[in-house]
This record gives C-alpha cells, sequence and structure tokens, in this order.
C-alpha cells in the first residue's frame, strides 16, 4: 500500500540544514497498524506528513497505492488525500466556527457526496462515536475527548483506505485516550491501514508493528503478536 | 510616562509592519485628499475680502418682471435708475456707477490709425468706466496720482500696474501719457494703483472716468441707451454702493422697492421691475447673479467639496477602526498581562492613543508631502493657483492640528476603549475571540459605510462622463468644426471697413465662408425682447432671443433651412428668419405656412422669409427657445470663419495678416469654436473629475481596508484553512470561502449606494435640458466594478492562504 525508497527531507533556514528524514525505507501492507515512535525532533511527524500527501520529501521515491507521487502537484495530491486518507491530529484541529455536525460533514462536501448520502452518514457515525446529542455544539463546548471523537468520524467520514495519526492521545487523559485508540483499533479491525505517531508505549501495542526512529533514519521494526483488545 | 508609550508605541508599530503600512498609506492618502480639498475651499472662501470695507458694501440688482410665471433676478440697472440710486437712498453712504468694458488700450504712434502698443482685453480682464466714489467704496491702493476726483470729468483713465507696465514698460512713466480705447476715444492717464489680488472679482486693468461714456460721439460709438430711458438696459451697467451701516440691508430694500415706480413700464405679466441689494459678500457665491470675475463658485459647490472632504477623512479613519479593533485579540495578552501587573485602564489608553497619534502624526507628515505633489492636478477642478506652497495657507497649522485631534480621536478612541476594556483572566485565555468584543458588527458596518461612499462616487463619476459624452456627441444642429471666430470693432471707422475684411477672407484659398454677425450659433450672450405677430391684437406672452447675422451666416455654421430661402444681404432689417420653436410656441403652422406671416420687431413688421431648424443657442442645459434672426450692420461685432481641414496653420496666419491690413489698431482675438463650446461645460467637467477623482481615492482608501481585513481574516483563519486543505479543499474553496464576507458586505453597500446616487445624480441631470436616461445598465456595471476591485484585493490574499503550506498551520508549536 505504501513504499518509500531513500526518502529524504531536509529543512534549510539562512544559515542551518536540518535532515529531517535520512533514506527512510518504509513498507506498509494494506491493513497494517503501525505505530512510528521517537524521540522528539526525530522526524516522526515529518515522515508522517509526507505519507499523508501534505508536505512534499526532499528526495527519494513514494509510492503511495503502487504510484509514485512525490512529484505530484498540490492538486493531484489534494485529489489523492481527500479520497483515501483520514487525518487525526493531537490537537483534534476541528473547525472553530462549524458544529459538530458540520465538522464531521466537511470532508464530503470536498468530495462532492450528495446531500442526502451526507447526511446520513454524518448521523451514523456520531451515533457510533455517540456524539449524535452534541451534533449542534461547537467544539469550544466539548472535552477533549468528545473533541477527538468529532475528529475520528470527520477521518473515517469518507471511508479512508489509510487513517494518519499524530499523537491521537497526547492532548487526552486516559479514559479518553484507550477510547479512542480502541476506536482505531477497531477500524483497524474492519480493513483500514492505521499509522500512528505515537510516543506512548501502551498506544503502539494497540498495532502490529512499531518503526522508531532515531535522528531521521529507521532504527528498529519490530511485529507485534498479541492485540490489547 | 509619555515618552515610555511613545516608544512602545514605535515598537508595535514596527512589529507589525504591515498594519502598520495599511494605516499610514490609507490616512497619507485622506489627509493628503483633505488638504488639497481644504486648498480649493479656502481660496474660494478667501473671494473679495480683501476690500477695507466688504461688509458694507452691496450691488444694487433688478428683478426683471420675467415671463408670465417667473421673476428673474438681474445684474442690469437702467442709466435713468442709477441716477434715482444715487440720490434716493438714504442708507447709502456712497453710491458708484459702473459700465463694463472689454477694451483694447491702445499707445497711439507717430503714424495716424497705426498705434505703438495694442493690448485687448479678454475674459479675464476688464476695465470699468466708474464714478470718483468707486474709489471711496473700494480703497484701492494708488502707487502714483491718486487724483481720484479725475474719475469726475471726461476722458480720464486710472491703470492697474500691470497694464502700466504692458502699455508703457514702467508704471511711473505712465501718468500723463496719452491712450486710446479701440484706438478711438482718447484718454488721458491719471494714476496708477496697484493690482488687486487674483481672488477678487475684478480682475481689473483700468478705471475710466464715468462721464466719458456721457460724451455724445462716445455714447454712440458704445451703443448706450439716452440717459432718460428707464425700459433699456445693459447687464453692463451696474450700481455699487458703500452702506452706512452693514446691518441697513433691510432698511435699504425697502426704500429700493419705490425707486422706477413711475419710470419702469409694466410688463405682459402685470409686473414691473423692481430692485433690491445684493450683499457683496455673496458676488463669488451667487447661483443667479453674474459678477465681473473669471467665475462663480456657488456654496452648494463649496459644501459638497467639504462634504466629500469629511467622507474621505472618515473612510480613512474607519479603515483604522477596523484594522486596530481586528488585532485586538492578538494585542489581548499583551493588555491581560500589564493589567494583573497592574495597569489601569487609563493608563492602556493612553497607550494604545499615543499609537494612533504617532500613526496619525505620521501620515499627516507624508499626507502634506503627498498634497504638495498631487497640487498641479487641482488645475483640473478648480481656479485656485498653484504657486503657494501649502504651509504658507493662512490657517493650515489650526487645520492640520484639526486633523491630528479628531483623526486620532475618532480613529484611536473605540480601538483603545475595546482593549482596555478586556478583563485579565478573559485576556489571558488562549480562546478569546473578536466575535465576543463586538468588534465584527462594527468591522461590517464600516465597512459597508466605506463602500457606500465609493460607490457613491464612481457611480457619479461613470454618469457625469456618460453625459459628458453624450453632449459632446450631440448633434448641435449646426458644424461647428473649423470654425473661427473673433470679435471687430463697430465704430464708425471700423464699420466703414466690414466688407474690405469680408473680401479679403473670402480671398484666403483655406477659408470657404465669412459670416457678419452679433453672435456665434451657441453662446452664453442672450438678446430677447417682446414682439408681436401681425394679426394679433396683443405681443406674445413670451419673449423671442435676437441673432444678428448676414447673408452667409447659414453657409458658415451650417445651418439647415427647413422652408423658404435665407436673408438677402443688407445692412437693416428687412426680413425676419425665424427657428422651429418659434412657429411651435406661436402656433403658426408648419414652416411652409408660417412664411406668410409678419414678425413686428421694435416696432415694425417684417416677413418671415425661412424657417430654420432648431440648433442649440445656449448649452445643454437650456431647451430651445424661440429665435429670431436678422440682420443689422451695426451690431456685427462678430466674424465667422469655416476653414477647409487642410494647412489650417497656414490659414490662420494668412487670417492673422488680413486682420493687421484692415485693422491694424485692433488685435485678433479668436478662437476654434469647439474651444468655446467646451467652456459651456467647464463647470461640468470640474465636478465630472471631482467624482472620478475623490471616486478612485475613496475606492483606494477603502480597498487598502479590505485588504487589512482579508490579511488579518486569512491569519486568524489559518488553521482553519490547513485543516480544510487537508481535508482536500481546493484554491477556489478557499479563495471563496476567504471573500465571500466580504463580497457581501460590498452588495449590502451597494444596495444602499444605488438609490442614494439614483437620487442625486436625477437631480444633476436635471439641470440639463438634455440629458442621458439613467439606466440601470450604469448602475450594474459600477456596481460590478466595486464587486470586482474588492474581490482582487481580498481574493489576492484568499489565494496566498490558500496556496500556503498547510503544515505550518496545523504545527502545534
Amino acid at each position: 500500500m505504501i513504499r518509500t525508497n531513500k526518502l529524504k527531507k531536509v529543512y534549510r533556514t539562512e544559515e542551518i540544514e536540518t535532515t529531517a528524514l535520512n533514506e527512510v525505507d518504509l513498507h506498509i501492507q494494506p491493513g497494517e497498524f503501525v505505530s512510528i515512535m521517537g524521540p522528539s525532533g526525530c522526524g516522526k511527524s515529518t515522515l508522517l506528513n509526507i505519507l499523508g500527501l501534505i508536505d512534499n520529501p526532499s528526495g527519494g521515491e513514494y509510492f503511495f497505492l503502487d504510484e509514485e507521487v512525490s512529484k505530484y502537484s498540490e492538486r493531484q495530491r489534494s485529489n489523492l488525500r481527500k479520497h483515501n486518507i483520514g487525518f487525526i491530529f493531537q490537537s483534534f484541529n476541528l473547525i472553530d466556527e462549524l458544529s459538530v455536525y458540520e465538522n464531521v460533514e466537511l470532508p464530503m462536501l470536498y468530495t462532492k457526496v450528495p446531500a442526502g448520502e451526507r447526511k446520513k452518514r454524518t448521523e451514523e457515525l456520531l451515533e457510533k462515536m455517540n456524539m449524535m446529542h452534541r451534533k449542534n455544539h461547537f467544539p469550544q463546548q466539548l472535552s477533549g475527548g468528545q473533541q477527538q471523537r468529532v475528529a475520528v468520524a470527520r477521518a473515517i467520514v469518507n471511508n479512508p483506505k489509510i487513517i494518519l495519526a499524530d499523537e491521537p492521545t497526547g492532548n487526552l487523559d486516559s479514559a479518553n485516550g484507550d477510547d479512542v485508540m480502541k476506536t482505531l483499533a477497531q477500524l483497524n479491525q474492519e480493513g483500514t491501514t492505521i499509522i500512528m505517531v505515537t510516543h506512548s508505549a501502551y498506544c503502539s501495542e494497540f498495532g502490529n508493528r512499531v518503526v522508531r526512529l532515531l535522528d531521521g533514519q529507521i532504527v528498529s521494526e519490530n511485529t507485534i503478536a498479541k492485540y490489547r483488545i | 510616562m509619555f515618552f515610555n508609550n511613545l516608544k512602545i508605541a514605535f515598537r508595535t508599530l514596527v512589529k507589525n509592519k504591515t498594519y502598520t503600512t495599511i494605516n499610514i498609506v490609507g490616512l497619507m492618502v485622506g489627509i493628503a485628499a483633505v488638504l488639497l480639498i481644504y486648498r480649493m475651499v479656502s481660496y474660494e472662501l478667501s473671494f473679495n475680502k480683501n476690500f477695507v470695507h466688504h461688509d458694507r458694501i452691496v450691488r444694487v440688482v433688478g428683478t426683471d418682471p420675467g415671463d408670465v410665471s417667473e421673476q428673474n433676478l438681474g445684474v442690469c440697472i437702467p442709466v435713468a435708475a442709477m441716477r434715482a440710486l444715487r440720490t434716493d437712498v438714504p442708507q447709502f453712504e456712497k453710491v458708484a456707477r459702473i459700465r463694463e468694458n472689454w477694451a483694447t488700450l491702445t499707445v497711439p504712434g507717430e503714424t495716424e490709425g497705426i498705434p505703438k502698443r495694442k493690448f485687448s482685453m479678454g475674459q479675464d480682464d476688464i476695465a470699468f468706466f466708474a464714478d470718483p466714489e468707486f474709489d471711496d467704496i473700494f480703497k484701492l491702493t494708488w502707487l502714483s496720482g491718486n487724483n481720484v476726483s479725475a474719475l469726475g470729468q471726461p476722458s480720464n483713465i486710472m491703470l492697474s500696474r500691470s497694464w502700466a507696465e504692458k502699455l508703457f514698460d514702467n508704471w511711473e512713466d505712465a501718468t500723463g501719457k496719452m491712450v486710446k480705447i479701440d484706438n478711438f476715444i482718447p484718454l488721458t492717464v491719471q494714476g496708477v494703483f496697484e493690482d488687486l489680488p487674483y481672488n477678487t472679482d475684478f480682475p481689473l486693468t483700468s478705471l475710466i472716468s464715468y462721464p466719458t461714456l456721457e460724451l455724445t460721439q462716445h455714447r454712440e460709438y458704445l451703443g448706450l441707451a439716452p440717459d432718460d430711458s428707464w425700459n433699456s438696459c445693459s447687464s453692463n451697467n451696474q450700481v455699487y454702493a458703500l452702506l452706512k451701516d452693514e446691518n441697513q440691508i433691510d432698511a435699504a430694500n425697502a426704500v429700493l422697492a419705490n425707486i422706477g415706480k413711475d419710470g419702469y413700464n409694466l410688463a405682459p405679466n402685470g409686473k414691473r421691475k423692481t430692485h433690491l441689494i445684493q450683499p457683496f459678500s455673496m458676488l463669488h457665491y451667487d447661483d443667479e447673479l453674474q459678477n465681473s470675475g473669471r467665475s462663480r463658485t456657488p456654496y452648494r459647490s463649496i459644501k459638497i467639496l467639504i462634504f466629500i472632504g469629511i467622507l474621505i477623512l472618515l473612510i480613512a479613519s474607519f479603515n483604522f477602526i477596523n484594522l486596530a479593533t481586528s488585532q485586538a485579540t492578538q494585542r489581548a495578552k499583551e493588555v491581560g498581562v500589564r493589567k494583573t501587573l497592574g495597569g489601569r485602564p487609563a493608563q492602556l489608553i493612553a497607550q494604545f492613543m499615543s499609537e494612533t497619534a504617532l500613526i496619525v502624526g505620521i501620515s499627516l507628515i507624508l499626507g502634506m508631502v503627498l498634497a504638495e505633489f498631487a497640487l498641479p492636478l487641482l488645475q483640473y477642478v478648480s481656479d485656485v493657483p498653484l504657486d503657494k506652497p501649502f504651509l504658507m495657507e493662512s490657517n493650515i497649522w489650526l487645520l492640520l492640528l484639526c486633523i491630528f485631534g479628531i483623526v486620532t480621536l475618532l480613529a484611536g478612541l473605540y480601538p483603545a476603549f475595546v482593549l482596555s476594556s478586556y478583563r485579565p483572566v478573559e485576556a489571558l485565555s488562549k480562546n478569546i475571540k473578536t466575535r465576543s468584543l463586538g468588534g465584527i458588527n462594527l468591522q461590517r458596518s464600516l465597512v459597508v459605510a466605506q463602500f457606500v461612499v465609493s460607490s457613491i462616487l464612481i457611480i457619479s463619476a461613470a454618469i457625469t462622463i456618460k453625459q459628458l459624452n453624450y453632449i459632446q456627441n450631440q448633434d448641435l444642429g449646426f458644424k461647428e468644426d473649423l470654425v473661427y471666430t473673433f470679435s471687430i470693432n463697430t465704430d464708425s471707422i471700423s464699420l466703414g471697413k466690414h466688407t474690405v475684411l469680408k473680401n479679403k477672407l473670402n480671398a484666403i484659398s483655406g477659408i470657404t465662408d465669412v459670416s457678419l454677425n452679433s453672435d456665434q450659433p451657441i453662446s452664453s450672450n442672450t438678446w430677447s425682447g417682446n414682439f408681436r405677430i401681425e394679426g394679433r391684437s396683443e405681443d406674445e406672452t413670451f419673449e423671442t432671443s435676437y441673432k444678428f447675422v448676414d447673408d452667409n451666416y447659414h453657409r458658415t455654421f451650417g445651418l439647415q433651412l427647413l422652408a423658404g430661402k435665407w436673408l438677402a444681404p443688407s445692412d437693416t432689417f428687412q426680413q425676419v428668419i425665424v427657428n422651429e420653436t418659434f412657429i411651435r410656441k406661436t402656433k403658426l403652422g408648419t414652416p411652409e405656412e408660417a412664411l406668410q406671416k409678419k414678425v413686428q420687431v421694435w416696432g415694425k413688421y417684417y416677413p418671415i422669409v425661412g424657417v430654420v431648424k432648431d440648433f442649440h443657442t445656449h448649452s445643454l442645459h437650456t431647451a430651445h427657445q424661440p429665435l429670431t434672426m436678422v440682420s443689422r450692420k451695426d451690431f456685427f461685432w462678430q466674424v465667422g470663419v469655416k476653414m477647409t481641414n487642410q494647412n489650417i496653420q497656414g490659414s490662420l496666419a494668412s487670417l492673422q495678416k488680413t486682420f493687421d491690413e484692415v485693422y491694424p489698431e485692433q488685435v485678433l482675438n479668436g478662437q476654434f469654436m469647439d474651444e468655446r463650446i467646451q467652456k459651456f461645460y467647464e463647470d461640468d467637467q470640474r465636478m465630472s473629475a471631482l467624482c472620478k477623482g475623490f471616486g478612485l481615492l475613496a475606492i483606494f482608501i477603502s480597498c487598502l481596508g479590505l485588504l487589512g481585513l482579508a490579511m488579518h481574516a486569512a491569519a486568524r483563519r489559518t488553521k482553519e484553512i490547513g485543516v480544510r486543505k487537508v481535508l482536500g479543499a481546493s484554491i477556489s474553496n478557499i479563495v471563496s470561502l476567504l471573500s465571500k464576507d466580504f463580497i457581501l458586505l460590498v452588495v449590502i453597500a451597494l444596495f444602499i449606494a444605488i438609490p442614494v446616487a439614483w437620487y442625486m445624480m436625477s437631480q444633476w441631470l436635471a439641470d440639463f435640458a438634455y440629458h442621458v436616461d439613467l439606466h440601470w445598465s450604469i448602475f450594474f456595471v459600477a456596481g460590478m466594478l466595486a464587486i470586482l476591485v474588492a474581490f482582487i484585493t481580498v481574493g489576492i490574499q484568499g489565494f496566498r492562504a490558500a496556496v500556503a503550506d498547510p503544515i505550518r498551520a496545523l504545527r502545534d508549536e
């Protein structure tokens, strides 16, 4: 599903050049749940952004669904993204001006899903996330856990093939964090590929593989035998 | 504390460079516009204030009985009335008769008939025949020979300094020398007075003793009515007086109402001419009554200018308020910290006001520099002299101080109060929203107000341009192309050479037609009078205007005969030509039927030999009027020459040569017809230029504000835009997301502006007898233009936000 070959990302400022990713080779099969771990500044988020097609690599190749996409234009990347990838962020990144319902509906506006279908899917997901009673509320009126549930609903509303989650539990208490992780594991069981960046060893155990990064390079890859559900 | 505030203000402004620049540029342009307007307004308001007694001086004017319904004011005073005014009004301390004259002054040469020097007075110069009392009233500054009593004797003249220098090189040499009017009436120079300043309505070249007019030979030459005539008058004859007390206008008016009761005839409408006072302070501003100066400026126009100035300053201040309140959330944390540390609201207000004052101060200085550079642009909208630097303008420092104070308060007070009113806990919280501070609605209202003003000005400009195009392309009923007109004298000697001139001009190869006449087809002059159709018992209730023309007038000016033939060559009245409106208003039937009728002009009946298609005799402000054309040689003080379009310069040179040969004592003072016609619409063109200029300024300043708000909105919504992009929003999605709120405001503004502009421009157009219709397309195009400009302004911001890297927006740290 995802294959990178000598993937490289270099940040340049006037004085210094920082290599965030250094020849990363990563292979992810459909249905995998991969956790990316490592200390701050090791390149986790950079890798996730490139995999999510919201950033460009400085070098190397990136095959997404067997297509080389590293040289894609913004328009091509946007197209690929909106139909195939869902995002979950540490700080939720809900739009403050939109209600819970509208936030979940938003990705379908961009993929031109008909109105009736949008309503149906939004309501289904809000039910599933147990957020239906809050559908007219605005993000700032919700708790962190609730906000992240809405964010998850938004990430999966277009039935993406892959979900990229950047520290999805970083701003949550353990109970809410657990809920989110269970939801992700559930989605993974239903066939969605998940790539998650996390600091938490506990969270990483929900996945089936852990990739460790250090100074922009993969230093180890471990397969986890059992699920914790 | 003050310097501390100023220092912090300076740092804040440097930190927010874009915000500061937008504010300063907007205010600078606004202030420059206000300074330019001030220059025009103060110039117009300064008129005629230089005379010592200006508040006691009055002009006596007349109310003409006029048409059936109206009563027209006029400046002309019959000679007999002048005499009564000198003696019969006890409120007058001094009374002076004047007669306006635009003469050629010559210095006699050694050869008889050929002067040593000759200078003609154009439209911007004037000579007065005047009584000695003129100087008691106006107190001129005498450079030499202040022998004012010489004005009481015939054949004396006092010259202005500049004309004395023109005629004799040094004004010191002028006194005692001889000059002639039109090289015909000899006068002795009795004194030289200082030139009157430019801002008077007396562009006086000279004062000629009034009794000169009373010598029989001169009276004939100048075409004056007899002394005892009450019922004939020329607008050149006027009376100025000095009131004993400035508050006696009403008392004087009461006396004036009785003057001429026995002298004036009853008009057909049963009314009689009477007199009343026009205060000298109104001379420059009266809509109706002409003056002797270069221009008049109705108070209405001055008020419009002041109004536009205030609007532009408001628009610029609104920008400031909007940008400052939109920045409020960003400053909230600072406010929170300062308050937590013990800062009192008053101190915070002082600090924010210091920032405003700094911006206004910088804008003021830059605005003055910009205004100084833009000064030459004023020539398109005003007569204001451009040689004086701004800082020399009287009261300019007071104005600058006022602008500084008012704009600082207007622009700074509200944002300062909003910012300083944050509660520390609220201000320090991460989730503070502009929305929660009531700033959004104010911002929106101010943007709407800005675009209402800009749109009204833009729509008005579009309509004035359309009307002016319409005027320029309107068929005037005659052909003005390549017709050159100039004036000639009509004294007995000059008159004798009229035919010589005409024949010589006809012989020039580039000239196809020559006509001698009293007036070109279109002009601001009107000769009019009562008349009667043969067989009817009474005069018509309306007047006909007259033109005195020769047998070649219709060919020279391309008039179209509908029936009959043109006038036969004749020195005096024999036949008349009338226009379509004449036969329609007199109900004479078809043009052919009218040919059978006779018209009584000045006591005798003459046959109508031709009917001419209506042509415009006045500007398009006036509708067609009945017109009678007759031949009368001694009224031919103008020549019209039709040229071919080959070698026009050559033809003009030949014309000049011929003129100098025939009239060596006269000065050729001519103009092409189309240039003369342009002059009629000078005021309209200025109005149009004002709307265009200030409309563009207003929209520029409004768009600057919009740009600032759009930048701020994009910055505020960075995270949202990032999220939307990640979720698949396209560039056009983002651009429309950011633009639609602003465009909606502009659309709302248009809904307010269009009816207002519609009303205002219908009023303006109503002043034209012939005008364009207010078609919806003008409003549509102007509205679309406003929307387009606004869209480009905010769209560019939207585009920049849309192509920005979403990761930056989503990064938490």
